[in-house]
């Protein structure tokens, strides 16, 4: 089977859009977490979200204008060509049944929904206008990205909720390495919703002052929104045309907890078996990760439940493997934000820099690992795993490297 | 496609013609319509649904409340999967069982509820019990945990092509050894904001009636269900002693990148995934036995299937077996592949075709019957076409496969 290469890179995020203002602002530890602007938050007993702020869509569309789709797809098109961009593929080179979309998400088009209620509730149901409603499927926002890039390939949403980046950045692969495309745009997108909202802040799971995953004190996780868009295509190729290569995919594995809806495996079942099946598609060990991109939403469960996993994978090892969790920057991104932290893996083997987690200030003995507390680390990592937990008791890690490892 | 012979070795359905296999067999080759007119609530609705849907009676009680519709559904299928493998059934907590549901909404009532339920009572009175239910792989997630699915789970959404995907992505998965045993297939549910979306749309025939390949049709008629292929390699189906009833033979799929509402008139794209799907089986437009169309009496997309079908198999078409499952199931929107997919293999299973319920002949050169038709060739293609420009192919073969 064909070697995959990362070779564009497109992020929309709340600390700035494309990987270099992206990738700077994760360096310097920027906080994109603010309170909500999107909706009134005063009902909720927190008000912290991070937003994608000020985002045009307009500039960033080129074939259809931008109140034909909703928000999700939006942030999704505007990462997917700057991914483009960023890969220097010329689409006209590449016969189009054979470029892709795989994209994941965990609401799709949820503002559709708030807006039904909302006119249902203002004016009841007769006001609903009918040519809103094809816009809410999830599918549309790879068929989004697909109709403003005329890709006629395969073109899919995986909806594996907060993992589903991961998947979606995975079954590229799985399409690329069996000959099935040439091009593949994989990633994830989520619009901030106050349905997304409402259901965190019911859990008691929104930390009130700050995102501070590993801490002691952690309080929660916060919501927040974007997208990002990877190019993959077989390193071969990328090689040929001489594309930059950030890095490449090794092989991937996924679980399912079959446990509890929203809670974690009390042992991290599943999170071990999806980092070790990710591991072994690879063809690598433990001691050969230099570093893991954590799920790290900096809930109290979470993060004790990760660190169990990755202790009981990496034994003694565990310790010293640099484990960051830039949901302390950036919110958890929901179905995008495997996507952008994969992003953030192909740039740390890339740059040489692993990006930190920011607001640590007290170790918490269930967190004995080292999660790059507050300052960015040069360590040129070369095998990195990034991992991705959700709801319905869905993992998924993936495992990227340098083209080089010897 | 990567190597390995992939095979169908069970099934399990809930449907508006049948739950089980046997009782869905059995109608779909009466050529029973599932759609029907309910006015118990007012409004007379016309659809193909799950009439008086019980899932306690497969189910139990227990731990039932927690589960919406789409989730209800979905058990069921995964319920009626298992339990028709007998003593074969996978053990509870094997780590290679895993499900791959092809879905367009997920529990699309329980999303507008819990926004709703914010809306009108205030963000603090929500139940955070119901939030699980309004991401869209919870169907998924849902069933994993009532049947101990310990491997991947994966939740596809292509449109109303959901379905096929989302068995091809399983067929990949077991390829790859990603798993041992997959319950692929897809589930949709029909709720007052599916039946809203499709009125609204007008996309839905006045007469109440599914034409599929008529020019005189006027829309279809909303549906539900949901159906499983157990999927595994033919290796692992011999070593767990079941005989497999097909094969999943080849694959193929194209986006018409136009519109996300709109059918292409040109059938390009559905002509490709034809053509990909046939290509990558290895098989020959002459060795296709039967169709099992995607035709659900939207004109302009059944115009453009009819229009790809004529290009495929040429003078060919006016002699082949096609069966439109929409006739009788509705337009079961992420589901809709899957009961297709369910449709090919039984034809398989039987060697004919099943009937398109209440329709003899059709328009654009091709022929629908009210009675099983032999089929004309060993391999069944199985379409799927969405209006969001995705249209995707499956070929399915006999289970011995001939050394294919």
């Amino acid at each position: 089977m064909r070697r995959v290469a990362i070779t564009g890179l497109g992020l929309v995020t709340p600390i700035g859009s494309g990987w270099k203002r992206f990738w700077d602002g994760l360096l310097a530890g920027t906080s994109g977490i603010a309170p909500v602007t999107s909706f009134d938050t005063s009902a909720f007993p927190v008000h912290l979200g991070a937003e994608v702020k000020g985002f045009d869509p307009a500039p960033h569309l080129r074939r259809r204008p931008p109140e034909s789709m909703g928000r999700g797809a939006q942030l999704a098109v505007a990462a997917a060509w700057m991914a483009l961009e960023d890969s220097g593929a010329e689409l006209d080179r590449y016969p189009r049944r054979r470029v892709g979309v795989s994209m994941g998400t965990t609401s799709g088009e949820p503002l559709f929904i708030e807006r039904y209620n909302d006119i249902r509730k203002a004016n009841g149901l007769d006001a609903v206008p009918g040519d809103m409603l094809p816009k809410y499927p999830c599918h549309t926002i790879p068929a989004n990205i697909a109709i403003e890039m005329d890709l006629r390939g395969p073109c899919l949403m995986i909806p594996t909720a907060c993992a589903a980046g991961n998947y979606a950045i995975g079954n590229a692969f799985d399409l690329l390495r069996s000959g099935q495309a040439d091009l593949m745009l994989a990633g994830g997108a989520d619009a901030f919703s106050r349905i997304t909202y409402t259901g965190f802040s019911q859990l008691g799971a929104i930390a009130p002052e700050r995102c501070q995953p590993f801490d002691k004190n952690r309080r929660g996780m916060v919501p927040g929104e974007g997208a990002a868009v990877l190019v993959l295509e077989p390193l071969d190729a990328a090689q040929a045309r001489g594309a930059t290569v950030y890095a490449e995919v090794l092989g991937y594995g996924l679980s399912c907890d079959s446990h509890h809806m929203t809670a974690a495996h009390p042992e991290g079942d599943g999170a071990v078996r999806a980092m070790a099946m990710a591991m072994t598609e690879s063809g690598v060990g433990p001691e050969a990760i230099d570093y893991i991109s954590a799920h790290g939403t900096g809930t109290p469960t979470n993060d004790r439940v990760e660190s169990i996993a990755v202790k009981a994978l990496f034994q003694e090892r565990a310790a010293r493997v640099p484990i960051s969790s830039i949901k302390s920057m950036l919110g958890h991104t929901m179905g995008a934000a495997s996507a952008i932290e994969a992003a953030a893996c192909a740039l740390a083997i890339h740059t040489g820099m692993i990006p930190p987690t920011i607001n640590y200030q007290e170790p918490d003995p269930d967190c004995d690992l080292d999660c790059v507390p507050n300052q960015a680390r040069e360590t040129h990592p070369r095998v990195v795993l990034n991992n991705a937990y959700a709801f319905g008791g869905n993992n998924a890690s993936l495992c990227l490297s340098a083209t080089e490892r010897a | 496609m990567a190597p390995g012979r992939i095979v169908v070795s069970g099934a399990g359905v809930i449907s508006s013609i049948g739950a089980g296999v046997e009782d869905f067999e059995r109608a779909l080759f009466q050529g029973t319509s599932g759609i029907r007119t309910d006015g118990s609530n007012g409004a007379q609705v016309t659809a193909a649904d799950v009439a008086g849907f019980t899932p306690q009676q497969w189910l139990g009680n227990k731990g039932i409340r927690v589960l919406d519709r789409s989730a209800r559904l979905l058990c069921v299928a995964t319920h009626l999967a298992l339990e028709g493998q007998g003593p074969a059934r996978p053990a509870e907590g094997d780590d290679g069982l895993g499900m791959i549901c092809g879905t367009m909404f997920g529990g699309l009532h329980s999303i507008v509820s819990f926004d709703w339920s914010g809306l009108t009572d205030g963000p603090s009175y929500v139940n955070p019990m119901e939030f699980p239910n309004t991401v869209i792989n919870s169907p998924a997630g849902q069933a994993a945990i009532k049947f101990k699915l310990r491997g991947i789970n994966s939740t596809v959404c292509a449109g109303l092509a959901s379905g096929l995907y989302a068995i091809h992505y399983g067929a990949e998965a077991l390829r790859l050894k990603r798993a041992r045993v997959l319950l692929a297939g897809g589930v949709e549910e029909l709720c007052e904001e599916s039946l809203l979306g499709f009125r609204k749309t007008e996309v839905v025939s006045t007469v109440g009636r599914v034409r599929p390949f008529s020019r005189e049709s006027d829309g279809t008629v909303p549906g539900e269900g949901s159906a499983l292929l157990v999927l595994e390699t033919a290796e692992t189906a011999a070593a767990r002693g079941v005989t497999p009833w097909a094969r999943v033979v080849g694959f193929g799929c194209s986006h018409d990148a136009r519109a996300i509402s709109a059918y292409d008139p040109s059938a390009e794209g559905a002509t490709a995934a034809m053509e990909l799907a046939l290509e990558s089986a290895g098989v020959t437009p002459e060795e296709v036995g039967g169709v099992i169309a995607a035709a659900g009496g939207n004109r302009a997309g059944d115009a453009m299937e009819a229009r790809a079908l004529s290009k495929v198999f040429g003078q060919r078409l006016a002699r082949l077996p096609v069966t439109a499952p929409k006739a009788a199931l509705g337009e079961a929107m992420g589901a809709s592949g899957a009961l297709a997919a369910l449709v090919g293999v039984l034809a398989l299973k039987r060697g004919m075709a099943p009937p398109t319920a209440g329709c003899e002949g059709a328009d654009y050169g091709l022929s629908l019957s009210r009675q099983p038709v032999p089929l004309e060739g060993d391999f069944v293609l199985v379409n799927a076409v969405s209006c969001d420009g995705n249209n995707a192919s499956l070929v399915l073969g006999p289970a011995d496969g001939g050394g294919r």
